[in-house]
Formats: C-alpha cells, sequence, structure tokens
C-alpha cells in the first residue's frame, strides 16, 4: 500500500516554494518568485494556501520603504515536505 | 506530476537556490579582497614615500568602508536569503574581522606585537576554513599557503615591504570570489 501524498505539497508551484524554504532559513517574496518564474498573483496564492496549511510562515514587513513579504517553513512543513519526499522515493523504488 | 517529475523539481530548485546565493556570497569575497589589495598598496606606498608607520592607523577605515560597500551591494529590492553555506561563510569572515580588528587596537595603542604575522595566519585559516566550507580544495590549499608562507614571510620582511603580504591575500580573495562565482553561476 503506497502512502498517499499530501495535496498541498502535490503541486508544482508549491512544491518548488517549499524546496526552496528547504533550503534557507528564509526568503524574500520577490527572491522566490525570481527562483520559480511565477507570477506574483499565482505565488501569493500558492503563499497564501501554504501558510493556511501550517507549512510555512508569511511575515510582512518593510526594508527601508519597500514592503517586504517573508516566508519560512515551519517545523510541520518541514515534516511534511521530508514525508512527501520518502513517499515519492517509495513509489520510484517500488516501480523498478 | 509523477513521482520522478517532483523529485526532479525538488532537485532542480534546491540546487538553482543554492546557486543563487552563494553566487551573491562571490561578491563578497571580491569587494573585500579589493578593499585589502587597495588600502594595503595605498598604506604601502604612503609609508614608503614619506617614512611614517602612522600610515598605518588608515586600516581602522577598512571596516567602515567595507561594511559602507557591502550594504550597497546588498541594497536591492530582492533579499538574498541565508543558507547553511553562507551563514557558515559569513560567520567565519565576521570572526575574523572581530579578530583582526580587536588585535590591532590592542597592537597599536596597548602592546605592541609582530601584528601582520598575526592577521597573515588568521587570514589563511579563515580562508582556509572557506574552502574547506565549499569543499572547494584549490580554495582550501591556498589558504595553507597564504597562512604558514605568508606567517613566515612576515617575520623575515620588515616594516612596509610586509604590507605586501596584505596585497596578496586581498588578490587571494578576489581570485576565491571570481571562482565561487564561476563553480557556482
Amino acid at each position: 500500500m503506497f502512502p498517499k501524498l499530501d495535496p498541498i505539497l502535490h503541486s508544482e508551484l508549491r512544491l518548488a516554494v517549499m524546496s526552496i524554504l528547504a533550503g534557507v532559513e528564509d526568503a524574500d517574496f520577490t527572491y522566490i518568485k525570481k527562483q520559480t518564474g511565477a507570477t506574483s498573483g499565482n505565488l501569493s496564492v500558492q503563499i497564501d494556501k501554504l501558510s493556511a496549511a501550517g507549512y510555512i510562515t508569511v511575515e510582512k514587513g518593510f526594508k527601508g520603504k519597500m514592503p517586504r513579504t517573508t516566508c519560512r517553513m515551519t517545523p510541520a512543513g518541514r515534516e511534511a515536505f521530508s514525508t512527501y519526499v520518502t513517499a515519492l522515493q517509495e513509489y520510484l523504488s517500488a516501480g523498478k | 506530476m509523477t513521482a520522478s517529475e517532483s523529485l526532479a523539481l525538488i532537485a532542480e530548485t534546491m540546487n538553482n537556490s543554492r546557486r543563487a546565493i552563494l553566487s551573491h556570497n562571490a561578491k563578497h569575497f571580491v569587494l573585500w579582497g579589493a578593499l585589502l589589495t587597495v588600502l594595503s598598496l595605498l598604506i604601502y606606498f604612503l609609508w614608503h614615500g614619506t617614512g611614517s608607520a602612522n600610515w598605518n592607523l588608515l586600516w581602522f577605515a577598512m571596516p567602515v568602508i567595507g561594511y559602507c560597500l557591502a550594504a550597497l551591494i546588498d541594497r536591492k529590492k530582492e533579499v538574498q536569503p541565508k543558507n547553511e553555506i553562507s551563514r557558515l561563510l559569513g560567520l567565519s569572515w565576521a570572526v575574523f574581522g572581530l579578530f583582526s580588528v580587536t588585535l590591532s587596537a590592542i597592537a597599536v595603542f596597548a602592546v605592541p606585537m609582530n601584528i601582520t604575522l598575526i592577521i597573515v595566519i588568521m587570514l589563511g585559516l579563515a580562508e582556509t576554513i572557506s574552502g574547506v566550507i565549499l569543499k572547494n580544495w584549490p580554495i582550501a590549499i591556498s589558504g595553507i599557503i597564504m597562512g604558514i608562507g605568508g606567517a613566515v614571510a612576515a617575520v623575515l620582511l620588515k616594516s612596509e615591504a610586509q604590507l605586501l603580504l596584505f596585497t596578496l591575500g586581498g588578490l587571494l580573495l578576489v581570485i576565491t570570489g571570481i571562482i565561487v562565482k564561476l563553480q557556482y553561476r
């Protein structure tokens, strides 16, 4: 029996956002946007979904006079991401 | 997405992000290296020309100029995140800076010592640690050569000629920055 893949993470853009946040302390919205190549609107929606799931925290502030949105992965997000990757590896190893 | 596509996406995104962060770090190596090279040459020629060692006080301007220029580099709309490697690199060089400035102040104002010897050894150590963190052996080995060779040279060379060791150290940092940039572009 294969483990069920987390539907929150099983989306291309949300998975890319989580992959970026898994390797850093936190990341700026503009950095994530540049790395993923997503539009601001779509990225905002996906970030909201990850935040609502408790996988990331979103902090709004300022850098000088510029508004700044900082995203950070939560321990629950790290756990979900790790479980998701393990599940993917199990799918792949079963297919060999 | 299939399982293999998902894993490929994760690997590619993480790798691209890591490259972007380390490529940005390269700018700081080049900045501090160029500053060290220019300042050491400036002090060398001023000392050589006037015969006064007091020009060495200009070293205390280096952290101020360096941090102002670093802030200019980082003053972009997009804030670069930190990963474990960039954090360790930053900490290593911050510790080097703290020890260098503090010991230089003690050497100038309280207890005279061969400060070139001490700083060259620490420069070599910080460079070697950077090479190990980056898993880049040419950087690590050049750090070892800089630290050990520089220590011997700092004892053998006298007065303003010692400053040329910092010129070499500065050039080494610039080269390190270029190597990191090429490695992670």
